[in-house]
């Protein structure tokens, strides 16, 4: 998101499992985003720290770092609208406010334009977005994979209202998806494909050979690659709606942005 | 004499009734489990009349004659849940007789496979496993065949480590005391326990699978575990089956076991060797189960006294018929298919019942 803003330069350190972008690999570590250590962060004197909300554990010494006067931001971000709130904040809070706020246009442009593609979609399939296997773990109807699976004229068929969903194999039968997503990444390091499951062989993707991996990163966590989520999906479930214009502008854009 | 020649002639009877006992509640306890796995076969959330449940379990067996049965369905009722069913009845099984032995050998109520560091040794094991990415996440989904292996081999590293640990004051590795073999177990368990602490503490991305797989649950499991497994379990239940009448001489203790002219050493390895690969092999497919192996015997105890030939079958049906329905519960008690894991099921079940064996045997009620 900073890199997007053009501030990536002033991070100053990362938790180990952010590796992108690249230039960012060679910070210093302050633990993981489950269990930062507040003497690392303390070390690296910064500024700001930024966070996004997450379990109880990491916000325990974020908690303490505010205490310490050091400026702390926590940020949640669980739709589109939450996220370019997020944007917005985080521009103000670094000084580049209207950059911020071209990102959330053209991500809200690139959006709008998704939409208005997906209202000429015949069917909407229904998807299931694996989070994590075994010990099955899906995408419930709230957070932004939820929205994702919306914009891409998909319905996340997982009715669970949570962010997450367990559940068994057999619930997954019963729910016919049409779309099997496999998202692959740090909760999900080694997922089987779609076709080695013989038990999930008489789902209606696994019939279609609709299932497809997708990267963690890209779609999980909040950023502006959610919109790039979004149109790859899109993409996926409605090859035969082809995006009308790609215009070089635009795709420009997007590139300096990125 | 007439007397004596009664009270023979009664004790004749007596043995002869308990004998029948013995009989008729093995003959309910295999009817039951019978019973329970066409039941459960039909219980979850996926819908399924008992006669759909049925017609799949037929068509299974190549018995059905009629219209195919919807294939979804029949998915659902052989390939997972006739596949769960058949891994929980194995897998409670080998815990029961597993737990059993343990008691036998150790001459303790309290005793089962954590008692002697298996468990933890098999958990060990599959943490690394699951860590070192050997197993990754393709190992439960029943591609590769690294975590059930590495744990079966911890499981038997910590008994090696277990015996090692208790001649470490010399003497023969036949002649070791009861009481340092239990601590022993007590140390290599703690031990052990502490360093699956530390591997999850090391790497926060394997945390959710390695707790995932300690507590213990069928999910995702399917006729490949119980293939696995079952080699193992047929090899260690036939060595604790063919050395039951060893069992009950070792229960009398030492110094009676060697009166009647048993090299206990020798028999108490062969048990404990038996009970270990049973255990494992539980472990192995299934994850840390608690409870099975210490609450069966003492049940099966209380109903048809303590002579390990009944004790050994009886155990092996009520473990199998616990673990089934303790598993039908875990997958069927939370809505929109949800699952618990097992282990907290049988722990749930088990903790009070054993509260309850407890308080009868401090009201000095009970024979246990």
């Amino acid at each position: 998101m900073l890199e997007g803003l053009g501030r990536a330069d002033a991070i100053v350190a990362r938790t180990d499992a952010d590796r992108l972008p690249a230039r960012i690999a060679k910070l210093p570590v302050i633990g993981t985003h489950m269990r930062p250590n507040e003497e690392a962060v303390l070390a690296q004197r910064p500024d700001l720290v930024l966070q996004m909300a997450g379990r109880k554990e990491a916000s325990l010494p974020v908690e303490a770092l505010r205490k310490r006067g050091v400026r702390v931001a926590v940020f949640r971000a669980e739709s589109f609208a939450e996220l370019f709130s997020v944007i917005r904040r985080v521009g103000t809070l670094t000084g580049s406010a209207p950059q911020a706020e071209d990102m959330v246009r053209g991500m809200e442009a690139r959006l709008a334009a998704l939409d208005a593609r997906m209202a000429r979609a015949k069917a909407r399939p229904r998807v299931f977005y694996e989070v994590r296997s075994p010990n099955l773990l899906a995408a419930g109807q709230a957070g932004l994979v939820a929205e994702i699976i919306r914009r891409a004229g998909g319905v996340n068929c997982v009715e669970d209202a949570a962010k997450f969903a367990h559940l068994s194999e057999e619930e997954v039968i019963r729910l016919e998806p049409e779309a099997y997503i496999i998202q692959r990444g740090p909760m999900n390091p080694a997922p089987l494909p779609l076709g080695k499951r013989p038990r999930l062989r008489t789902i209606p993707a696994a019939a279609s050979g609709r299932a497809w991996f997708v990267d963690e990163q890209k779609y999980a966590r909040p950023g502006p690659q959610s919109v790039d989520a979004a149109e790859e999906l899109a993409g996926l479930l409605h090859p035969e709606l082809k995006p009308q214009e790609i215009t070089p502008a635009k795709g420009a854009k997007h590139k300096d942005r990125k | 004499m007439a007397a004596q020649a009664r009270t023979e002639h009664d004790a004749g009877r007596e043995k002869g009734r308990a004998a029948g006992a013995a009989t008729l509640a093995l003959a309910v306890l295999a009817c039951a489990l019978l019973a329970s796995v066409v039941l459960a076969c039909g219980l979850g959330s996926f819908p399924a009349t008992p006669g759909e449940t049925l017609r799949a379990l037929l068509q299974a067996a190549g018995l059905h004659a009629g219209a195919p049965v919807d294939p979804s369905l029949a998915v659902v009722v052989v390939d997972i849940r006739l596949a769960r069913v058949v891994l929980a009845g194995i897998t409670g099984a080998s815990l029961a007789i597993a737990g059993a032995a343990f008691q036998g050998v150790l001459r303790n109520p309290l005793a089962d496979a954590f008692t002697l560091g298996v468990s933890g040794g098999a958990a060990f094991g599959a943490s690394l496993a699951i860590l070192s990415g050997i197993a990754g996440g393709a190992a439960l989904a029943g591609d590769a065949r690294a975590l059930p292996a590495c744990a079966l081999a911890g499981a038997l590293a910590a008994l090696a480590l277990v015996l090692g640990l208790s001649r470490a004051g010399g003497g023969p590795l036949s002649n070791l005391r009861r009481e340092t073999l239990v601590l022993a177990g007590i140390v290599v368990s703690t031990f052990l326990s502490a360093l699956i602490s530390l591997l999850k503490s090391l790497d926060e991305e394997s945390v959710s699978s390695i707790v995932f797989w300690i507590m213990g649950s069928f999910q995702g499991r399917g006729f490949e575990h119980a293939a696995l497994a079952w080699p193992y379990m047929l090899l260690g239940a036939g060595i604790v089956f063919w050395r039951a009448g060893e069992l009950d001489v070792l229960s009398l203790g030492e110094t009676q076991a060697r009166m009647l002219g048993l090299d206990a050493g020798r028999s108490r390895l062969w048990l404990l060797f038996g009970a270990s690969l049973l255990s494992g092999a539980a472990v192995a497919v299934s994850g840390v189960i608690g409870f099975v192996g210490l609450v069966v015997p003492h049940l099966v105890r209380l109903a048809l006294g303590a002579g390990h030939r009944r004790l050994l079958p009886a155990s092996a049906l009520l473990g199998a018929l616990l673990l089934i329905w303790s598993d039908v519960l875990a997958r069927s008690v939370l809505p929109r298919g949800a699952e618990l894991p097992v282990g907290v099921v049988t722990a749930l079940v088990g903790g009070p019942f054993f509260c309850l064996l407890l308080a009868r045997r401090g009201s000095g009620g009970g024979r246990a």
